[in-house]
């Protein structure tokens, strides 16, 4: 019985073969990358109407329903299909979408929007503040699984109606044809980023009151989704709304995706010029693009909006001594994290990434320092002796991760760097779903990476959900340091009915000291999105919020420009 | 003499069984010796060496001769520290995959055509249990009982591996002790009123060791294959914890831009197959020069 066939005579020959081809091989796509295709006119060239921006992503659209169950990849999608009543400027700031404009009345209590007029939805009608309040309540219904429903119980008649004992939710008041208003149980400072959320924004009559998810999707968005234009698994793509209600928007003729698209296949169609943006290159490859003079100009960063820390189990030992915390957030060395991914991380010494308006760069936070952390845990009846490595916590700590490039390799960092304060972790690999299973019950993990992706630029999104009580459950607890403080919860509740500004801002940098000093979390970094796009792809900037906005974008490529050009073409 | 002079001289006299003994011998070595002259520990990430231009890893030269890994570790250490957990768990399944196969099939082979009570095979039962476990994809089967342990360690990964990996020598043994139960010697032994599992002990499993040790050496090319596929699906041992499939893994995203985080396991995984299988080829035409 041969197991393989005999190869003595050839043996020189064949191991010489494999050694230079497994090497040969891998060398062989180090050659140089293609050069950016330029694009048709020169950079100051007005906008041209026409074109199909075209993307991709290893991962799947989850739904586009905006009231549905949406992830990272939906919200762009699902963000140029519907249209909010207020949205976000390039800036961060809140503006008038399809509201004409808005007021502030009964001290924070009653939020009351005007529509513009004439706005026509994808199927032809046009919007009025019925549209709104059944948008609304369909969202809120409670069969509806919209991940964002809570945050609006604070409208009045909330209970009643997802209780069922209410046709219509009480709250929200159509009081014209293009006038409704919100009124609240009490005063909320962050109403107006709530309304900038997907889940409740306008959706076409035939969306009904209620979430179904065989409908197809309409709004009032630049992009409508035409029939057939969802292959689930496989492709999306939109095409432009005619009748959009800002003139002249949006420029491309339609948006296309193609998913499950791995990214070394992603890299090399961009470069053969079948994708016009990738987004998702791995970090070899971006530093690989940007140390090519042609590319550099080329990509594109957006601002920290994922930040990422060590969640402690407050509940469990050793974290639930405060100290043993204090020691773990000080022997952090965040610099050299961040070196695993320089183009995309930052050291995060604070609760509040630095894409946020209330980010005081100058407030110090949690800092590397391990003498510090030495002394911390010689305060928490710990003393551990670098030189000798006796002493520091008797037992494995265990430290519960999924097994991704990212998170494995800055588990295996601060495996490194408690080393030295004598803590000693033990890294269990579990699958995703088990991960965030054990993260987020009570006592089944002593620790965990957490990370959290604001959910609007503000404060209370990470104070609310991460650290306060109110957001402790037995199961899928967001806050996963279990951490109960009462001071931030007073905190918490009185920011949010806070409308002046600089009283909000102050009880925040309180909130913000608290949680480093307490360190539930032990902040580590903040990553960003980087995008890289050939230079005839045109007006498409880093946005603060949405991780891609392409109602500006234009195609500037030679061969894809409709005759209908804005402008002449050339300015 | 399992390995007398002859099957010694003949071992000798084939290249291929030399060049596949000395490629096993030198990873052996590697494997041991290696954490202990490699500069860098192989846990220590090293900030001050190897960080290259961008954040990426520095390459092979200098201070780290295999270059440095994705949080600037010394890829040479922690191949060597690899490799000890590698062969160990490979070694450690072949032999108790070994010793399930052996067992299944010299008691199916000497049973074969016998029937207790007149009704059940001994034989016919564990080869149809044979046929059915034959029949998943043993790589598939490794990585669904891999997937479903919640914690994996180096025990659990050569259990798994033992426990899947018998079949094959199942099989071979229960043909090689239908041939030697028939002979002579076997046959005299019953009629002199030894009992089954003395004749199996005494007298047919020596006769069979042979294909065993043949058919083990060219399992643990397999095992260090199904090992690597575990560690490379991400159900193998986990971090910080090297070995050769891990590293693979970890090293897939920066094929172009750092070749030697993958060239590196890659080829050792490549020479550590490739000398095990001819290594338990040699042994074989060695072993058993009528079969080859």
């Amino acid at each position: 019985m041969r197991w393989i066939p005999a190869t003595r005579d050839t043996l020189p020959l064949v191991l010489a073969a494999a050694g230079v081809a497994l090497f040969a091989a891998p060398l062989g796509c180090q050659t140089g990358l293609a050069a950016p295709i330029a694009a048709e006119h020169d950079e100051d060239a007005a906008p041209v109407r026409g074109g199909t921006l075209r993307l991709a992503s290893f991962g799947d659209v989850r739904g586009l329903d905006p009231a549905g169950p949406i992830d990272g990849l939906s919200m762009g999608p699902v963000h140029l299909m519907f249209a909010g009543l207020v949205d976000y400027d390039p800036q961060g700031h809140v503006v008038p979408d399809l509201a004409d404009h808005w007021d502030v009345a009964d001290d924070g209590r009653t939020y009351r929007f005007v529509l513009r007029h004439g706005v026509t939805m994808h199927d032809g009608s046009e919007l009025t503040a019925d549209d709104v309040k059944r948008s609304v309540e369909r969202a809120l219904q409670p069969t509806t699984p919209d991940l964002f429903a809570s945050y609006f119980a604070g409208i009045a008649g909330y209970a009643a109606f997802t209780g069922g004992k209410a046709e219509h939710l009480a709250g929200v008041v159509v009081e014209g044809r293009d006038v409704v208003s919100f009124h609240l149980d009490k005063p909320n400072a962050t109403f107006l980023f709530l309304v900038a959320l997907h889940s409740t924004r306008p959706t076409c009559k035939s969306a009904g009151s209620k979430y179904d998810d065989t409908w197809l999707p309409c709004g009032a968005g630049p992009f409508r989704l035409p029939p057939g234009g969802w292959q689930r698994g496989t492709s999306l793509r939109l095409v432009r709304h005619d009748a959009y209600f800002q003139p002249g928007l949006p420029y491309l003729d339609a948006v296309e995706w193609t998913y499950n698209m791995q990214a070394l296949a992603q890299r090399l169609r961009f470069e053969h010029g079948d994708l016009d943006v990738v987004r998702e290159l791995t970090h070899a490859e971006t530093a690989r693009f940007m140390a090519d003079a042609r590319w550099r100009p080329f990509g594109v960063v957006q601002a920290d909006v994922n930040m990422y820390g060590e969640s402690m189990n407050t509940r469990m030992p050793p974290f639930d001594n405060v100290e043993i915390r204090r020691a773990v957030a000080a022997a952090i060395d965040r610099g050299q994290f961040a070196r695993i991914q320089p183009m995309t991380m930052t050291p995060l010494t604070q609760a509040l990434p630095s894409s946020l308006p209330d980010y005081d760069p100058s407030f110090e936070g949690q800092r590397y320092d391990l003498e510090a952390a030495l002394e911390h845990m010689r305060k928490a009846g710990y003393p551990f002796d670098p030189a000798t490595g006796k002493g520091g916590w008797p037992e494995p700590v265990e430290y519960t991760m999924y097994d991704q490039g990212l998170v494995s390799y800055s588990a295996q960092l601060l495996q490194q760097d408690l080393a030295r304060i004598g803590l000693r972790l033990r890294l269990k690999l579990v699958s995703y779903p088990a991960f965030l299973a054990l993260q987020e019950r009570a006592g089944a993990s002593q620790m965990s990476q957490g990370n959290w992706m604001l959910d609007y630029p503000d404060p209370s999104s990470v104070f609310d959900e991460l650290f306060g009580s109110g957001a402790i459950k037995p199961e899928g607890s967001v806050n996963t340091a279990f951490y109960r403080n009462a001071r931030l919860d007073e905190i918490i509740e009185g920011a949010h009915g806070e409308m002046d500004a600089g009283k909000r801002r102050a009880l925040y940098r309180e909130a913000n000291a608290i949680v480093c000093d307490e360190a539930p979390w032990a902040f580590t970094y903040g990553v960003h999105f980087f995008q890289l796009q050939q230079p005839y792809v045109r007006g498409l900037v880093a946005h603060p919020v949405w991780p891609i906005d392409v109602s500006r974008a234009w195609v500037d490529r030679a061969g894809t420009a409709a005759a209908g050009a804005l402008g002449g073409g050339r300015r | 003499m399992l390995f007398d002079a002859r099957a010694r001289a003949r071992f000798a006299k084939n290249r291929s069984a030399v060049a596949g003994a000395a490629i096993v011998g030198a990873l052996l070595a590697f494997s041991v010796v290696g954490p202990w002259v490699a500069r860098h520990d192989p846990f220590e990430s090293d900030f001050a060496h190897g960080v290259g231009p961008n954040g990426m890893p520095v390459g092979p030269g200098g201070g780290f001769p295999l270059g440095a890994d994705r949080i600037f570790r010394d890829v040479f250490a922690r191949l060597a520290v690899g490799g000890r957990l590698s062969l160990l768990i490979a070694v450690s399944a072949t032999l108790l995959a070994s010793a399930i196969g052996a067992a299944v099939g010299i008691v199916a082979g000497y049973t074969e055509g016998r029937r207790v009570a007149r009704v059940v095979s001994v034989d016919g039962v564990l080869m149809r249990f044979v046929d059915v476990m034959l029949a998943f994809p043993f790589l598939l089967l490794v990585m669904a009982i891999g997937a479903a342990l919640e914690h994996t360690s180096a025990i659990t990964i050569f259990t798994t591996l033992g426990v899947t990996g018998w079949l094959g020598i199942a099989r071979v043994l229960r043909a090689k002790t239908m041939q030697v139960r028939a002979l002579d010697y076997v046959l005299a032994s019953r009629a002199l009123g030894q009992s089954a599992g003395r004749i199996l002990l005494r007298h047919v499993l020596p006769n069979v060791a042979g294909p065993l040790v043949v058919s083990a050496t060219v399992l643990v090319a397999q095992m260090i294959v199904a090992d690597s596929v575990l560690s490379y699906l991400g159900v193998g041992i986990a971090p910080p914890t090297p070995t050769w499939g891990r590293m693979l893994f970890e090293g897939q995203d920066y094929l172009a831009a750092a070749p030697w985080l993958v060239a590196a396991p890659a080829v050792t995984i490549l020479l550590a197959v490739w000398g095990f299988n001819m290594l338990g080829e040699g042994l074989r035409d060695a072993l058993d020069p009528g079969d080859a």
